[in-house]
């Protein structure tokens, strides 16, 4: 029965990794609820297995705090903005309706959560073969090399997931490559301006060894924004 | 009116230079179910498309259980052979390690290679994903199990935990890159679009093979602790053993 369950779980899924334009565009003319749930499941369940590898570092408390966070950044992020990328789609050319385009932004992030998950026992394993995350450990080479595997598995990812978003838009657009990439690209602006956002918000990921293990920081979660941050990072690298 | 009812005469057919590469299950001995897990190794051995062929079909379920169940089983002789040099708790400590440390590399690279052959294009199902991993540890076992004799031999006439080390970590190579020979036949049959997928997965497997030479420490040596207290990096622990 498990196996059974699991066949029907991986046939249904393939398509979406594959990436066959066809069939994800009659998913989304139908616009099947069960789907959209499904989806939800696989970002739930992969990236939030991907968080938890990522938080274990620091302590097992961490490891559940972000296997919540990470798939609530996603799944916030596509609610939050569902209402505009629904109203930039027909703008730039696209016409869909708002269930249409936020199943097709849930689709990208189901191929990039499905990626995470994937990755998760390597991303564990690399972590358990870690030394333990002491205050010193920040500056040595594991903790160095730890944060780029994650920034390139969490990129491939991302990309992966946009590329597939991609074919499917250039699908809808009856095979018009250019409204499909102006598209893309007016989502992405939107998804990554709120998605770093809110990511800030939301920190600590992998945690700071000299900062207790919370959910949230409390004192500094609404002080500043990512981009402010970036900013000043670049101004001192450049001024001092 | 010359006419005549036989047909026109047709231009002598040219073979094409590259034949197409035979379907699965087209040589009928393929198509034979594979008995036991004995029958396993020997397909795996001589018939590799006769495995590759049932992976695809009703019964696959229980190959995998014999590939597996024949892949722990060599793996558990192999290691009893690099127990051999230590001796001791070793004896059954190796095989404990060499055996879990192949099938939890096998299990954590799973889901990335199911993940890169549907980017890749392939409608291979995760049951096909499970049995080509399990013939690639099956493979590699046996190669290992091959290679018993002489390292057996050597771990009874050298004192040297470098020497040892660096011996089974060439047997381990020679035998992986067969098992992963069989591996790339097997994918080519998912109807993949591409071959960077499983070039990526290749690495991350040898990767994950070769940090659990440090994770398990030790293997050939002898340790107070089953497994490791502090972490390291692969090469570093390699280099650690050389100094």
């Amino acid at each position: 029965m498990i196996m059974s369950a699991l066949r029907n779980q991986s046939t249904s899924f393939t398509p979406l990794l594959r990436g066959e334009a066809e069939l994800l565009h009659g998913w989304l003319r139908d616009s099947d609820s069960s789907r959209m749930l499904r989806d939800v499941a696989v970002i739930v369940v992969g990236a939030g297995l991907y968080g938890a590898a990522m938080g274990w570092w620091r302590a097992p408390e961490q490891a559940l705090f972000v296997a919540i966070k990470f798939p609530l950044i996603i799944l916030l992020t596509t609610l939050g903005n569902a209402l505009l990328n629904a109203m930039l789609a027909p703008l730039l050319g696209l016409n869909i309706t708002v269930r249409q385009s936020l199943h097709a932004v849930l689709m990208s992030f189901t191929i990039a959560a499905a990626i995470l998950g994937a990755f998760a026992p390597l991303a564990a394993f690399m972590v358990w073969n870690a030394p333990p995350l002491t205050p010193g450990a920040t500056h040595s080479a594991a903790y160095l090399f730890i944060k780029l595997v994650h920034v390139v598995v969490i990129a491939f990812a991302g990309i992966v997931g946009t590329g597939r978003l991609f074919q499917l838009l250039t699908n809808l657009a009856r095979g018009n490559k250019s409204v499909a990439r102006r598209v893309v690209f007016a989502w992405l602006a939107g998804n990554l301006l709120f998605g770093s956002q809110l990511s800030w918000v939301l920190r600590p990921f992998i945690g700071a060894p000299h900062l207790p293990v919370q959910f949230l920081r409390p004192d500094i979660a609404f002080q500043g924004n990512f981009y402010e941050n970036v900013f000043n990072t670049i101004c001192d690298l450049l001024f001092n | 009116m010359n006419e005549t009812n036989q047909p026109p005469q047709l231009p002598p057919q040219i073979p094409s230079a590259k034949p197409a590469p035979p379907q699965l299950g087209d040589d009928p001995a393929e198509r034979e179910p594979i008995p036991g897990a004995l029958g396993a190794i020997e397909a795996i051995l001589r018939q590799p498309r006769r495995v590759m062929f049932q992976l695809r079909h009703p019964g696959a379920g229980g190959l995998i259980a014999k590939m597996l169940a024949a892949a722990v089983f060599l793996a558990l002789i192999y290691g009893a052979i690099v127990g051999s040099f230590s001796g001791g708790d070793q004896w059954w400590a190796a095989p404990v390690k060499v055996a879990g440390g192949l099938l939890v590399s096998a299990l954590i690279c799973l889901p990335s290679l199911y993940i890169f052959a549907g980017m890749s294009g392939s409608r291979a199902g995760l049951r096909e994903i499970i049995g080509l991993v399990a013939g690639l540890l099956l493979m590699l076992t046996l190669l290992l199990v091959g290679f018993a004799p002489v390292a057996w031999l050597f771990s009874q006439s050298t004192e040297s935990i470098m020497w040892m080390g660096f011996l089974h970590l060439v047997f381990c190579l020679i035998a992986t890159a067969f098992a992963l020979r069989f591996m790339n036949a097997g994918f080519a049959q998912l109807q993949a679009r591409s071959n960077a997928g499983f070039n990526t997965w290749v690495l991350i497997f040898l990767l994950v093979l070769l940090q659990m030479t440090a994770a398990l420490r030790p293997l050939l040596g002898t340790s107070p602790d089953f497994l490791p207290v502090e972490k390291k990096f692969f090469l570093s622990h390699w280099i650690d053993c050389m100094k």
